[in-house]
């Protein structure tokens, strides 16, 4: 057993930052791919036929290819296509975002139908109209049901957000890795950097209980 | 008030109602009785649109609906109880009332509030006003529905099996909640298996069977000599 941790004392404040830098693209990424996961979940239950094959088609895709696939394509292919030239935080978020919207559709789409039917058919029967049934009536009993599935879906991407690295974009993961280098020693870095993860994980999933907690007063 | 011409309507094959035509005057209560699977229930959501006609015409206030194409504006105008209530559970029953008004009609939260406390007192559940619908009775849940439809201040309500999911002892608290609406003018149009409730408040009872309009006529005439022998044979079989 050769395990020298205090090599790696000098460098913490380095992998620290990485925490924030991680967390930064990860809190953007859930953002997109929540938004743009419910809008496609509306797509999905549309009785309209091409939004509902767009969305079908969509999460196909992003759920079919590797996520490094399409991080690496939206980083490379963008620039090389359009000219653009696209930092590897843009990347991260859209690849990320748009990945996990894939996700969250779907999850979204099965707290929809989970809700009675008899919820849409009371605010019908009132006059409501169809986005405002969605907003305050529909999405909140569908969010709460599916919160778990959510939260599983936000940390999966939390950790996921590792393989960033690849496109040099300064994580938490890269930082270890660049540690590793410097010191000829790549255990206690990456030790240090998965306990890191962990403890962003559980904090994630305490929020989640907590809200959880919150929201099921009702019941 | 409500006029139905030759209302047809079919699911797939089949047909559910068989080219219904009635009138129902402003003012009117009516009851809708028959068989279960006999048409009833859509009927009533034909009437608010949830379901649409296959041919036929339903004229509200002069108007056909079918043509109207902002079927908000139809449904607004007419309240609707379901028989599972269909309360919004993750808000309050104060919520629940003033939703609607504000959101459809664009009224202050102050004046609906207003209103509504002063339809959770004519139903009386006015202690109930901050409480969630999971901890309701059915008959208190079935009145702040009651209370709720009339948020709206529709021109017709529907009722449909409003009782029937209740536990006995809490069937008459609904019943006359009813009742009291129907003191006040308002039309109704109510299907129930509540046969002497039907006979007492009802001015004209419709049967329905097999998707026909069987017959329409007073309760008394009605539940005393009925027409038909369908008609004969369900009040055998209920009372
Ligand atoms: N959405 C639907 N799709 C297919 N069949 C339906 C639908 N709604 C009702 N029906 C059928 O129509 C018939 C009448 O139903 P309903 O109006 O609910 O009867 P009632 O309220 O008198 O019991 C039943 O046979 C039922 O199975
Ligand atoms: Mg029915």
């Amino acid at each position: 057993m050769n395990l020298d941790f205090s090599q790696i004392v000098p460098y913490i404040p380095f992998m620290l930052e990485g925490i924030w830098v991680t967390l930064k693209f990860v809190s953007v990424s859930i953002l997109v791919g929540f938004i743009l996961g419910t809008l496609l979940a509306l797509c999905k239950i549309t009785k309209l036929p091409f939004l509902k094959g767009f969305a079908d088609a969509y999460t196909s895709i992003f759920r079919g290819t590797p996520l490094i696939l399409q991080l690496m394509i939206i980083y490379f292919a963008v620039p090389q296509l359009t000219g653009y030239d696209i930092s590897a935080f843009l990347s991260a978020v859209l690849a990320f975002g748009l990945n996990s919207a894939a996700y969250v559709s779907e999850i979204i789409r099965a707290g929809i139908m989970a809700v009675d039917r008899g919820q849409t058919e009371a605010a019908e029967a009132l006059g409501v109209p169809y986005k405002d049934m969605m907003m305050h009536i529909i999405l909140p009993q569908a969010i709460k049901n599916i919160l778990p599935a959510l939260m599983n879906e936000f940390i999966t991407l939390t950790k996921e957000s590792a393989i960033v690295s690849v496109i040099g974009y300064l994580d938490l993961m890269r930082r270890a890795q660049i540690v590793g280098a410097d010191i000829y020693r790549n255990f206690e870095p990456l030790l240090f950097a998965g306990l890191i993860y962990w403890v962003m994980v559980f904090v994630l999933t305490q929020i989640g209980k907590v809200v959880e907690r919150r929201l099921r007063y009702s019941d | 008030m409500i006029n139905v011409n030759n209302l047809t309507k079919k699911f797939g094959k089949t047909t559910v109602l068989n080219n219904i035509s009635t009138s129902i005057n402003r003012g009117e209560v009516v009851a809708i009785i028959g068989p279960s699977g006999s048409g009833k229930s859509t009927f009533l959501r034909c009437l608010n649109q949830l379901e649409q006609p296959s041919s036929g015409e339903i004229w509200i206030n002069g108007k056909e609906i079918a043509q109207e194409k902002n079927k908000e504006l139809i449904r607004k105008n007419i309240g609707m109880v379901f028989q599972h209530f269909h309360l919004f559970p993750h808000m309050t029953v104060l919520k629940n009332i003033t939703y609607a008004p504000q959101t459809v009609k664009k009224i202050s939260e102050s004046e609906a509030k207003e209103n509504a406390l002063e339809l959770l007192k004519k139903v009386g559940l006015s202690e109930k006003a901050e409480t969630f619908p999971n901890r309701l009775s059915g008959g208190q849940k079935q009145r702040v529905a009651i209370a709720r439809a009339l948020a709206m201040e529709p021109e017709i309500m529907l009722f449909d099996e409003p009782t029937s999911a209740l536990d006995p002892e809490m069937v008459k608290e609904v019943l006359d909640v009813m009742k009291d609406l129907a003191n006040t003018g308002m039309t109704m149009v109510i299907v129930t298996h509540e046969m002497g409730f039907a006979r007492e408040v009802a001015d004209r009872i419709l049967f329905l069977d097999e998707g026909q309009l069987m017959e329409d006529e007073k309760p008394d005439s009605f539940f005393t000599h009925p027409n038909t022998e369908r008609a004969q044979a369900f009040l055998e079989k209920i009372l």
